[in-house]
């Protein structure tokens, strides 16, 4: 049991730094009505070190991205990119993997600088399928409020894929 | 160097996709740039004026854009009607440098966003004198609020242009209102990157003040009223942006030294660098 624990914690370390990150994420963005906009967005995110792929679209206000293997990139970075260009990121649709810690709070996942909490509207099957230690999930991150750019966000997880 | 035929752009968009002649609130993405190139004309009842215009703009933040402006004057009016300062001013020669504040935005849905922008400009004249009356270098502020989403557009503002002695002979000043109504077809609601297209309705009204001759004295006494309306389109796509319109006079108050004016008409093409 000692040597599974080390293991696991091992495992944790690993992920926990190199592993652990943003795959993908559906960032909903307010405010964007027109081709420029939806243009200038896009070039933002292509000068991002770590994304492999955007998409961008008006009539959804989303924009699709698809992070490159071993990106440092946080959720925040990507908020702050749709600030800057003037509109209003809200919910995020994104695929993470990370470590899965519980503690007085309940459960968290950490990466990159970032925690997202384990918010309490998360299916019930769901939550009495989570164990301590590496995890790959999809997962709605709430709403935040813009002019303060979160470090800390609340996740909604709808999918445990490993 | 962007504006002539239109302003600068872009709001952010800007962004220059907005109205043409009214006032409009977008401003650039932190770090975006924007050139528009326009051509513009005016007719009045006894001439006509040509000018190319150009239109530089970048981005400080996304809610804090500067701008400069100058002109090619082809055919310049002998007595040009005042018009209103920044861009959109095909009877004004003047270089202008402005800084425009969004001083407030709430994007409350998917392309929905109130927004309002403050102006503050300082124009130069690249005349001797316009009309009878030495210029000088004038002061320009506005204020604009706005709806836009993904169908519908408003945008209301209001401004005044100061214009400085010379001489002992001064430009009369220049309030102005401007309202904008704008529409997007089911038929241009492809999304990005497909073309988008859209038409507004714009009206601008104006109350020029009189000059101050030589001797001191004003011309006349009494503000001048004029009122112009007319359609503009908009085309958007990818960093392209080509816009068109006229305006014709609804209603014009003005002394009778001062030549009626028969259309305004703008050509713009905008390119986000």
């Amino acid at each position: 049991m000692k040597k599974l624990s080390i293991i696991v914690l091992l495992m944790g370390m690993v992920i926990n730094g190199a592993n652990a990150q943003l795959l993908k994420v559906d960032q909903a963005v307010y405010g964007m009505d027109c081709a420029p906009c939806a243009y200038g967005l896009e070039k933002g995110f292509k000068k991002m070190e770590g994304i492999e792929a955007v998409k961008v679209s008006l009539n959804d206000g989303i924009a699709y991205l698809t992070l490159a293997p071993e990106n440092g990139l946080t959720l925040r970075k990507i908020q702050e990119t749709v600030k800057s260009n003037g509109f209003s990121s809200r919910s995020a649709k994104v695929v993470l993997k990370g470590v899965l810690k519980q503690n007085e709070n309940g459960w968290a996942i950490s990466m990159n600088d970032e925690t997202f909490l384990l918010n309490p509207d998360t299916e019930n099957k769901i939550l009495s399928a989570l164990k301590p230690g590496p995890v790959k999930l999809k997962g709605l991150v709430m709403d935040q409020e813009d002019n303060r750019p979160a470090s800390q966000w609340k996740i909604r997880i709808s999918e445990i894929i490993l | 160097m962007l504006a002539v035929l239109h302003l600068p752009i872009n709001e952010n968009l800007a962004q220059g996709h907005g109205p043409l002649f009214g006032l409009q609130t977008p401003t650039l993405a932190k770090g975006g740039v924007d050139f528009n190139a326009a051509a513009m004309s005016m007719g009045t009842s006894s001439d006509e004026s040509y000018m190319l215009r150009y239109v530089w703009s970048y981005g400080i933040n996304e809610d804090l854009q500067i701008n400069l402006t100058t002109p090619t004057v082809i055919n310049r009016l002998t007595n040009p009607p005042r018009t209103r300062g920044m861009s959109n001013m095909p009877a004004n020669g003047d270089i202008e440098a402005s800084l425009w504040y969004r001083f407030f935005s709430n994007a409350f849905g998917v392309g929905k966003r109130f927004e309002s922008t403050a102006i503050i400009g300082a124009s130069a004249p690249t005349e001797e004198r316009r009309g009878e009356t030495l210029v000088s270098n004038s002061i320009h502020a506005a204020i604009s609020t706005g709806y836009a989403s993904r169908i519908w557009y408003a945008w209301l503002g209001g401004g005044y242009q100061y214009y400085f002695e010379k001489n002992n002979e001064q430009l009369g000043d220049l309030p102005y209102g401007s309202l904008v109504i704008g529409y997007r077809p089911d038929i241009f609601m492809g999304d990005y990157p497909k073309p988008d297209w859209r038409v507004f309705i714009e009206s601008l009204a104006e109350f020029p003040g009189s000059s101050k001759s030589e001797t001191g004295v004003q011309a006349f006494d009494h503000r001048g009223k004029k009122v112009m309306a007319g359609p503009s389109f908009l085309g958007l796509y990818g960093a392209w942006g080509v816009s068109f319109g006229a305006l014709f006079p609804m209603y014009q108050g003005i002394d009778q030294s001062l030549p009626k004016e028969k259309y305004r008409l703008s050509v713009n093409l905008s390119y986000w660098l």
